[in-house]
């Protein structure tokens, strides 16, 4: 019954490997999304001192 | 009425089969498919699929026509133009079936059903777009288990596709031998030493190949997950997507751009053309020889449908992303070597037909191509005459006289096969198969281009 249908035969080790390819990918995407965080904070602060300055830019003028 | 003919490519699946009832195609679904195909309909998955174009549509017969008694629904789907085979495709094109399957697999997910399975049998070309034909892939999905089919599309898809792309090879003769696809220990030792420092290759090849070499009990349950499975389908998209063919060796690529002749020639054989084809009529030609299809491109404003067939497979890939760009849906390029076409393979010799069997066009269309059959692969004006004339009942083609600079060319090594090759020889061979209706000589470059009939024999 199982043969029947898993009429793909999966392979052996198929599961296993996508299971360690999904941890590897998982350990990527924290990394990548905590980098993208750490860009967008400290893009943030830059553009807001930028904006800072320009408010002081025509606070001057 | 006749009985259905089961088509010979459709006895894996247990959920359902093809057939013909007088010659038309049908899908029978089984009742063991009954609740994934109230699925694929009721959870929307059918309808996003096909108002995207990526899957045929079908329209719903309640007739028994084979008399199964696990009979549960006939399907009668929309027909693709012309059958063709991923051993018969460019690289782009088989990437672009690649990618096409991994975003049914993503919709599918997102629908709460996957594909079971994942071979570039179940696609085809429709033009610059591949399309999916088999309804019955899909099945409903489990969250804890991965992908069943994971490995058939890597040996599919993936595999052939990095072997192309790191070694610059052509994959459609290995593709035509291991129709299964290309087997992860294969492809570990096909590819080159540096793949080992590319984490997506490391990952698909080499990690696959040493855990599928050890015994693993995957009887026990896995904890997968819906995020972690669209973040391998993403990952696999992401890798295809940045794979390209570059073939290093010298090639036809360039023919019309670099080599060929003069722009007087191009457009003096634009006008022959034109004024041949108004003697032509049908609706579909095979364009042989195509390089990378100036001409098909003609074609395809009077034909329906054009086959565009050349051995290049650099030509054939540059020809399919042209017809891509150009979004033009009636120019189908693959690589067919018109000396060694596709064969008849799979289980009994009738799974995949072969390529003269399927081939069935109104007119054959052979521009600059005689030559390089009869000098090049040493094949006899009059094989090559009677292999024509099963290709189609009205023939196009160009005779380069034995004066030409290429003709010239091919023959400096083979000066043996002088007497194989002129017109008058040309004439009597072809005059054995058709009666010649019309003759136009190119004033520049002296080459003839004919217009002649089969001789119904």
């Amino acid at each position: 019954m199982l043969a029947m249908l898993l009429y793909v035969d999966p392979g052996s080790g198929s599961y296993l490997v996508q299971m360690i390819i999904a941890a590897i990918l998982g350990v990527l995407f924290y990394f990548k999304s905590a980098w993208h965080r750490v860009k967008a904070f400290f893009s943030n602060r830059s553009q807001k001192d930028k904006k800072n300055s320009s408010v002081n830019d025509i606070d001057n003028v | 009425m006749s009985e259905p003919i089961l088509h010979p490519a459709s006895y894996r699946d247990p959920d359902g089969f093809i057939f013909f009832k007088d010659g038309i195609l049908f899908r029978q679904v089984n009742q063991s498919y009954a609740a994934n195909y109230q699925l694929l309909i009721g959870s929307g998955l059918y309808d996003v699929l096909v108002q995207r174009n990526l899957m045929v549509r079908h329209k719903v017969i309640e007739e028994n026509y084979t008399g199964s008694t696990d009979w549960f629904l006939t399907l009668k789907p929309e027909v693709v133009p012309f059958i063709s085979f991923p051993y018969e495709w460019s690289f782009d094109m088989l990437k672009d079936a690649a990618l096409l399957t991994l975003e049914l697999n993503k919709t599918a997910i997102n629908h709460g059903m996957i594909l079971k399975d994942a071979t570039g049998f179940n696609v085809q070309f429709q033009g610059g777009s591949p399309v999916f034909i088999d309804t019955l892939s899909f099945e409903a999905y489990d969250e804890h288990l991965p992908w069943k089919a994971y490995r058939q599309f890597c040996e599919s898809f993936l595999f052939p596709l990095y072997i192309a792309h790191f070694q610059h090879l052509d994959i459609n003769c290995i593709l035509s031998a291991q129709t299964e696809g290309i087997p992860v220990h294969a492809t570990a030792k096909l590819l080159p030493f540096k793949t080992r420092f590319s984490l997506g290759v490391w990952m698909h090849v080499y990690l696959q190949n040493w855990v599928g070499s050890r015994s693993v009990n995957e009887t026990t349950k896995s904890q997968f997950s819906k995020k972690k499975l669209l973040q391998l389908t993403e990952n696999l998209a992401d890798i295809i997507s940045g794979l390209k063919y570059e073939n290093k060796k010298p090639g036809w690529g360039s023919y019309y751009e670099s080599t060929i002749l003069s722009n007087a020639y191009l457009h003096e054989k634009e006008i022959a053309l034109s004024e041949v084809l108004t003697k032509c009529s049908g609706g579909t030609v095979l364009d042989a020889g195509a390089n990378d299809g100036y001409f098909s491109m003609m074609l395809a404003k009077q034909f329906e449908l054009v086959i565009a067939a050349d051995f290049d497979s650099l030509c054939v890939n540059n020809m399919y992303r042209r017809v891509k760009d150009q979004r033009i849906n009636n120019i189908i390029p693959l690589r067919i070597d018109m000396v060694n076409p596709s064969p008849a393979i799979g289980f009994a010799n009738k799974e995949r037909a072969c390529f003269t069997e399927r081939i069935k066009v109104d007119v054959l269309v052979a521009l600059a191509l005689i030559h390089h059959l009869v000098l090049g692969k040493n094949v006899p004006l009059i094989m090559v005459a009677g292999y024509f004339s099963q290709l189609a009942p009205q023939l196009v083609i160009e005779f380069i006289p034995e004066s030409d600079e290429k003709v010239q060319q091919l023959l400096k090594h083979k000066s043996n096969l002088n007497n194989r090759y002129n017109q008058h020889d040309f004439e009597i061979a072809f005059g054995s198969y058709f009666s010649i209706e019309g003759k136009y000589q190119l004033t520049d470059s002296k080459r003839i281009i004919y217009m002649m009939k089969r001789i119904v024999q």
